[in-house]
């Protein structure tokens, strides 16, 4: 039987062009042809949208696809402020933020579509900025300096200090970075792996683009190009106790192995305001590994006001960059392979945050 | 290739496959071996006095019934030189509920095997896998190489189970090769995700396994799930039958979706509910024999994603996927997921 005497079904001849393309909403195994399924499908969506038969969520979801996912390779860079315009919805939103900031966000937006492989998610993005610009603005009341030592693109491992039981010095950095670069950058902060076992935690930190902190997922974010935000103190860092607070506890290392294997710059940062925000009186430690827990803290308020004590007190922030270390640039990518010269390096780095640190307070 | 013999094929996934390779120029004939009466959609397929298609019935879980085809003067006069391992899933969502057989599984992919190296005409063999083999870390970003190990966890759920030891029958095949028959034998193990295809329909998924209707999942988890439309997936058995040498190969689509969106949008609305609770129901419906419920309703797929790194297969079988997946209203105004040729 010649090709011409196949039956057309849809499906196309793997060894060349496509025989007939099935139309969208057909039965896939029945004769088609007409318009691009593509064009066909986008209308769809725009008619879904104009009929508004849908939720925004769900129309938000319908157009998911449109493009090619952005991790499949390196992510696009975001187009500066100046040549950003805010649709309808940012432009309410700037009524509230200020017009400056919903331009970034739409900066941000505009860069991501449907979910990365690590669950960043465009809706979660924008329903989550207001209340986090609210918490920087007016709860945290965040001052920052030295945003030129930011890299403008490129991977780049932001270094800094942890503390205060629940991570908002996490949430402050990454707005603070977003709100202070031109193209904005939203960096990818790396979460302990205990993050990603929590119900409703896992998914909320997937979707604003945290990252559970395991190597794979530090390789390839630098290796896309992202900016990360990286805790070396870890869990240590946020239940040290008061009498410790400013002091950073025992740096992890792995993130110097990383920067030498990515020729990543670390840019060493102070945040100042965490360790004030909830001060650890007591670490019961043997209750926190009965109960599988990183740390059961006794602070001011907690556990005397339930869960409501593990609240931040508006604290104000004070987050300072110091100058990028360039470790590759004096260092060839086998040095991370030998951990005497990691640690040490590591070490430069964990001085750089602490003179940062006591600098700023 | 020449002659390709596809197993399940009078299943959703395996309907599709025999389509695509009869579409094939470099594909001589296509034996489609299924349990049920000739599927009506190889009707046009099957007209002509030496029609390129043909249809056997075999129950693949019994072995004498296996063994009798495969040494069978009718299949020597086939020449089959290429074998496509369908295992055995979900029905559509309309028709009645196949239920998994799960030990059956293993039992098919054993006996296939093993005609496949028995056989002396058969030089490749493409097995489907699922990614739903690989262990899972807790978080919604483990990015699974080929190399990534295995849930070996003896309490995983039987279902995973099952499609690991299939996994590892094939695997062992690809790197262990010692007798002389085998080595003459190109095993290519293709490890999908959860597969979509035109309709809302959904195979592959532990989760949304079987008939539409509601399902659970852990309330606060929602994992990425990659996908792969159906139609890629034959392309990639296509492409697979053209390897040159044996291989596991991760094949994916672009697309990653969360769970509650994917059951959502293909008539599986993912419920959520308290995890010890589903804990103890899945222990429950272990005792009772139920294993496909029980790993419908807990495991770490249920919590924790994944996506796929699908490197080597664009690398060494040359597949990229060609269809995307997204919602779209379909031609009986239902609001669906779809594959999209881009």
């Amino acid at each position: 039987m010649s090709a011409d005497e196949r039956p057309r079904d849809g499906v196309e001849e793997p060894g060349g062009a496509p025989a007939a393309r099935p139309l969208l909403g057909s039965d896939p195994f029945a004769e088609a042809g007409g318009p691009d399924p593509l064009d066909a499908w986008l209308d769809a969506l725009d008619q879904l949208a104009a009929r508004g038969r849908t939720t925004a969520a769900e129309a938000a979801e319908a157009s998911l696809p449109r493009r090619e996912n952005r991790t499949a390779a390196a992510p696009e860079p975001a187009p500066r402020l100046a040549e950003v315009e805010l649709s309808p919805e940012l432009r309410r939103l700037s009524r509230l933020v200020g017009e400056e900031p919903a331009r970034r966000l739409s900066a941000l937006l505009g860069r991501l579509e449907g979910y990365d492989r690590f669950g960043l998610s465009r809706p979660a993005v924008q329903q989550a900025f207001p209340l986090f610009y609210a918490l920087y603005r007016l709860y945290f009341r965040v001052r920052s300096s030295g945003h030129e030592h930011i890299p403008a693109d490129g991977p780049a491992l932001l270094v800094a200090n942890h503390g205060g039981l629940l991570p908002f010095d996490g949430a402050m950095a990454v707005l603070d970075v977003l709100l202070h670069t031109d193209p904005p950058r939203l960096p990818r902060a790396i979460v302990d792996r205990w993050a990603g076992s929590l119900p409703f935690v896992n998914v909320f930190f997937a979707r604003v683009g945290q990252v559970v902190g395991t190597h794979e997922n530090l390789a390839r974010l630098l290796a896309d190009g992202e900016s990360v935000l990286v805790f070396p103190e870890g869990v240590e860092g946020i239940r040290k106790p008061i009498t410790q607070r400013y002091r950073l506890q025992r740096f992890h290392v792995g993130f110097v192995e990383h920067a030498l294997r990515a020729r990543a710059p670390i840019v060493p940062m102070a945040i100042v305001g965490s360790d004030d925000q909830a001060p650890v009186l007591f670490d019961l430690k043997p209750i926190a590994r009965l109960l599988g827990l990183p740390t059961v803290p006794i602070t001011p308020t907690f556990p005397w006001f339930g869960p409501l004590g593990l609240l931040p007190y508006p604290v104000r922030y004070r987050i300072v960059y110091g100058e990028p270390i360039r470790f590759h640039e004096r260092f060839a990518v086998r040095a991370a392979e030998d951990p005497a010269v990691v640690r040490a390096l590591a070490g430069q780095v964990r001085r750089a945050v602490q003179g940062l640190i006591d600098k700023s307070r | 290739m020449a002659n390709v013999l596809v197993t399940h094929a009078d299943l959703p996934l395996g309907r599709r496959i025999v389509k695509v390779l009869w579409h094939d120029p470099e594909v001589e004939r296509v034996v489609a071996l299924g349990e049920g009466p000739v599927p009506r959609a190889f009707g046009t397929y099957r007209i002509g006095a030496a029609p390129r298609l043909v249809y056997e019935r075999v129950d693949l879980a019994r072995q004498r019934a296996v063994a009798d085809f495969f040494k069978s003067k009718r299949l020597r006069s086939l020449e089959v030189d290429s074998i496509v391992h369908v295992p055995r899933h979900g029905a559509a969502p309309e028709g009645p509920p196949v239920v998994a057989k799960v030990p059956t599984r293993t039992a098919e992919a054993r006996l296939v095997l093993h005609h496949a190296i028995e056989a002396r005409g058969v030089r490749n063999l493409v097995a489907l896998s699922s990614a739903f083999v690989y262990k899972l870390a807790p978080g919604n970003a483990n990015h699974l190489t080929e190399r990534s190990e295995l849930d070996l966890d003896p309490e995983v759920a039987a279902e995973i189970r099952a499609w690991i030891d299939c996994d590892m029958l094939f695997q062992a095949q690809v790197s262990g090769r010692t007798d002389a028959a085998s080595r003459r034998l190109r095993v290519v193990l293709l490890r999908l995700p959860t597969v979509v295809a035109s309709g809302g329909y959904v195979y592959w998924n532990p989760a949304l396994a079987g008939a539409a209707g509601p399902r659970v999942r852990p309330a606060g988890f929602d994992p990425l799930c990659p996908v792969i439309a159906d139609k890629d997936v034959a392309r990639a058995v296509c492409a697979a039958l053209r390897a040159r040498s044996s291989g596991v190969f991760n094949v994916a689509g672009r697309e990653l979706l969360p769970l509650s969106m994917l059951g959502r949008w293909t008539g599986r609305p993912c419920v959520p509910v308290p995890g010890p609770l589903l804990r103890a129901a899945a222990a429950g419906a272990a005792r009772l024999g139920r294993e496909t419920l029980s790993s419908a309703i807990h495991g770490p797929h249920l919590r924790y994603g994944m996506s796929l790194d699908t490197s080597r297969a664009a690398r060494e079988l040359g597949f990229e996927p060609r269809y995307r997946i997204g919602v779209t209203r379909a031609g009986d105004g239902a609001m669906r997921l779809e594959a999209v040729a881009v």
